[in-house]
C-alpha cells in the first residue's frame, strides 16, 4: 500500500517539536504572566491580574535593559561583520588545504568552554594581565589600564570575539558561490577592485552576510554569562534579571512579563533588518529564486 | 585456647553482637545509597571534610555549590533542585523554607551529637514550626568582616569605606540583596535593630546610596572563590566578605579583615533534608549531620577552614590561639553579631536590589 505521504510530511516530526519546545513554553510564559505570587504561602496564584504587565511598562528598568539587550545584538552585530567579512574573503582565497587549517583555527575558541573562555580573558584583560603588563614594560602605560575589563567595552569586545566564527562562516560560504566569472566580466569592463567588490560580490554574498548578522544579533543580545562575569557592575541584562526573577524572586509573572517583552522587542528588530535586508538586491535575488 | 564465660565476657559479647548488628544495619543503609548530594557552600564543603564520612559509610557525598541562599530556595520552590538530598539554610531563613512546606520534620533522637551542641544553637526556636517541630540543626557559625589589602588602604576599614569614592575601582560588594541594603542602611544612619526592618522610606535612602555605591565598585562577587580570584589578581582591594579571601591570601598579600564596629553580620549555617527525601536516603543524612556535629568535622572545619561548628566537642582540645581563631575563645562575642533576617517585605528588597544593579 502507498502512503499519501509527500516530502513536506517529512517536516512533521520537526514541527511538532518546534510547537513544543518553542510554541508551548510561550503559551505558559502568557499564561503565567497574568497571575499572581502569593508571597506568604510562595505559590502562584491562577489569576488574570494585569500587575506583572503594569510593573513592565511603568518602571523603566525594564525598558534600559531590553534597549541594551538591543544595543548590545546590534553593535556586536554590525563590528562582527565589518571584522568578520575580511576573514571570510581572506580564507576564500586561499588553496584547498590551508582553507581546512584556517577553518579549524577559526572554530578552535568555540571547542573551549565559554566559562574557560571567560576567565582567560580575565588573566589577559585584568589590572595585572598581559595587556597591561606588556605596555607597563614597554613604557606605554605607568598604572593599569582599568577600563580594559569588568566594563561595557570588555563585554563588547569578548562578545565581538565569541560571536564572529558566526558571520565568518556563512559570508565564507556564499563568497565560494559566487561565481568568479562576473567579477571578472566586471573588471574586465573597466570597473575597479573596490568598485567590482561593491557592485558585484557585495550583492552576491548578502544572504550570507545577512545570516551572520541575524545569528550574530541574536547571540548577542541573549547571553548572559559574558556581560555577568566580565561586564563588573554594569554586566547585568535582561537573562540575568529573569534568571534572578524566576530564581531568587520567584516572581514568575513578572519574570514571563520581561521574557515574552524581550522576545518582542528582538522579534522586531530581526523584522526590521530583514527588511532592510531585502532592499537589497542580493537578498532579494535569493528570496526570489534567482537574480534579475 | 581456653575460654571461660563470665558476667564480663557474657556481656562484652552480648555488646559486641548488638553493636555488629546495629553497625550492620548501618551497614546496609549505607550501602544501599551510594551517594548522597549535599548542596552547601563551597566554604562548608571542601571534598576533604567529607573524606573521613564517606570511608566509615561507604555512601559518596557529592558537592554541589550554592550561589546564594534566595537561589537555593527558588531551587527547591520550583523543584529544580531535585537531586539534592541535603541542603543548607541559614538560620535565620530556615522560617521561609519551613513556612513553604520545604523541609523535612527531623527525628533528633537519631542525632546523638545534638546534645553537645551549644545552648544558643541547640534551642533556639528559629528552625521549628508553631508546634515546636525541629527541621533544621544549625552546624556551623561565623561572622563576615570586610576583607582588605593592608598595603592598598591606609587605615582599617569600615562600612562608610565601601562607599568611599577615594577607593573607586578597587571595591566590591556581594551580589546579595539582604547584606548589601542592610549594609546600606547602616551607613544612612538605620539603627542596627532595625536595619532588618527598614521601611520604605530608609529603603529608598538605602536605594540612593547603593546606586551612587555602583560606579565605585570593581565588581559584585557571587562565588567565595570569584572574590578570592578578584583579591588575588589585584582587581579588588576592599570587600564585604566573607573571611576565605583573608585566609587563602595570607602569607601571600598583605591581607587584613575588619569587623565592622556599626555590627558585624553574623552567620549561621543550618543542616535540613527536602521534604521528599526518601527513608533510605534520610537514614544516611542522619548520620551525616551527626557526623557534622561530631569532633571530625569540626576538627577539619576549624583547621582548614577556619570556621566553629555549633557543637562544642572540640573546643577544649583546640589551644586559645586556635579558639580566638575561629571566635570561640569568648561566647559573648555572639551578643555584638547582627544576624540577618529575611523580612516580609523581602521581595520589596530583591526589587530594590534588581534596580540598583540595573541602573
Amino acid at each position: 500500500m502507498k502512503l499519501p505521504l509527500s516530502r513536506a510530511h517529512l517536516a512533521i516530526p520537526v514541527a511538532f517539536l518546534l510547537f513544543l519546545g518553542c510554541l508551548l513554553p510561550l503559551i505558559l510564559l502568557l499564561v503565567f504572566s497574568v497571575f499572581t505570587v502569593d508571597m506568604d504561602a510562595f505559590v502562584m496564584v491562577p489569576a488574570f491580574s494585569p500587575q506583572a504587565w503594569a510593573q513592565m511598562l511603568t518602571k523603566p528598568v525594564f525598558a534600559f535593559l531590553i534597549g541594551k539587550a538591543v544595543m548590545f545584538g546590534l553593535g556586536t552585530a554590525v563590528l562582527a561583520a565589518f571584522a568578520g567579512y575580511p576573514v571570510a574573503l581572506a580564507i576564500a582565497s586561499l588553496a584547498p588545504a590551508w582553507k581546512g587549517i584556517a577553518s579549524v583555527i577559526l572554530l578552535t575558541p568555540l571547542y573551549t568552554g565559554e566559562i574557560v573562555r571567560i576567565y582567560a580573558w580575565r588573566i589577559v584583560l585584568g589590572s595585572e594581565g598581559l595587556v597591561n603588563t606588556l605596555l607597563m614594560w614597554l613604557g606605554v602605560i605607568h598604572a593599569p589600564l582599568k577600563f580594559l575589563l569588568f566594563t561595557p567595552f570588555t563585554t563588547h569586545l569578548v562578545l565581538l570575539y565569541n560571536t564572529l566564527p558566526f558571520m565568518v562562516l556563512p559570508i565564507w560560504l556564499s563568497i565560494e558561490l559566487v561565481d568568479r566569472r562576473l567579477i571578472e566580466a566586471a573588471r574586465d569592463l573597466g570597473a575597479r577592485p573596490l568598485h567590482a567588490f561593491l557592485r558585484v560580490t557585495l550583492p552576491l554574498t548578502t544572504p550570507g552576510l545577512s545570516v551572520g548578522l541575524f545569528a550574530v544579533f541574536a547571540l548577542a543580545a541573549g547571553d548572559m554569562l559574558t556581560p555577568s562575569l566580565l561586564g563588573g557592575p554594569s554586566g547585568v541584562t535582561p537573562m540575568s534579571m529573569i534568571d534572578n526573577l524566576f530564581g531568587t524572586a520567584f516572581d514568575w509573572p513578572l519574570a514571563s512579563a520581561l521574557s515574552l517583552s524581550l522576545l518582542l522587542v528582538l522579534l522586531a528588530c530581526a523584522t526590521v533588518m530583514s527588511w532592510l535586508v531585502l532592499r537589497l538586491k542580493g537578498a532579494r535575488a535569493v528570496f526570489r529564486g534567482g537574480m534579475r | 585456647m581456653a575460654f571461660t564465660m563470665t558476667r564480663r565476657n557474657a556481656l562484652a559479647t552480648m555488646a559486641g553482637g548488638a553493636a555488629a548488628g546495629l553497625l550492620g544495619r548501618a551497614g546496609t543503609a549505607s550501602a544501599a545509597v551510594p551517594e548522597m548530594v549535599w548542596a552547601t557552600w563551597d566554604s562548608n564543603g571542601h571534598p576533604e571534610y567529607v573524606v573521613p564520612f564517606q570511608k566509615d559509610t561507604g555512601t559518596t557525598i557529592k558537592l554541589s555549590y550554592l550561589s546564594s541562599e534566595d537561589a537555593q530556595f527558588a531551587a527547591l520552590k520550583t523543584g529544580s533542585a531535585a537531586d539534592w538530598d541535603m541542603i543548607n539554610p541559614s538560620l535565620n531563613g530556615s522560617w521561609r523554607y519551613i513556612k513553604a512546606g520545604l523541609l523535612k520534620k527531623l527525628d533528633l533522637s537519631q542525632i546523638p551529637n545534638v546534645a553537645k551542641m551549644y545552648d544558643v544553637f541547640r534551642t533556639t526556636k528559629k528552625v521549628q514550626n508553631d508546634a515546636g517541630d525541629t527541621f533544621a540543626i544549625p552546624y556551623l557559625w561565623g561572622l563576615n568582616p570586610i576583607v582588605y589589602r593592608t598595603d592598598k588602604l591606609d587605615k582599617e576599614p569600615d562600612y562608610t569605606t565601601l562607599f568611599d569614592k577615594k577607593y573607586a575601582g578597587q571595591l566590591a560588594m556581594r551580589d546579595y540583596a539582604l547584606e548589601s541594603i542592610a549594609i546600606a542602611g547602616l551607613v544612612v544612619g538605620v539603627p542596627r535593630d532595625k536595619v532588618f526592618t527598614m521601611d520604605a522610606k530608609e529603603l529608598a535612602e538605602a536605594k540612593k546610596l547603593l546606586i551612587t555605591q555602583k560606579p565605585l565598585l570593581r565588581a559584585y562577587w557571587q562565588t567565595i572563590g570569584d572574590l578570592t580570584n578578584l583579591f588575588a589578581t589585584g582587581e579588588v582591594t576592599c570587600a564585604f566578605s566573607w573571611r576565605v579571601p583573608y585566609d587563602e591570601l595570607q602569607g601571600k598579600m598583605a591581607m587584613g579583615m575588619a569587623k565592622p564596629k556599626a555590627g558585624v553580620m553574623g552567620w549561621c549555617d543550618c543542616f535540613a533534608m527536602p521534604a521528599s527525601l526518601p527513608d533510605d536516603k534520610a537514614a544516611v543524612a542522619y548520620k551525616f549531620i551527626d557526623y557534622l556535629l561530631g569532633p571530625t568535622y569540626s576538627s577539619l572545619v576549624a583547621k582548614i577552614g577556619h570556621y566553629a561548628t555549633t557543637s562544642s566537642v572540640i573546643r577544649d582540645q583546640l589551644s586559645k590561639e586556635e579558639q580566638a581563631t575561629i571566635f570561640i575563645d569568648d561566647m559573648d562575642v555572639m551578643k555584638s553579631f547582627m544576624w540577618p533576617v529575611a523580612p516580609d517585605n523581602y521581595s520589596d528588597w530583591l526589587k530594590i536590589w534588581n534596580e540598583v544593579k540595573a541602573s
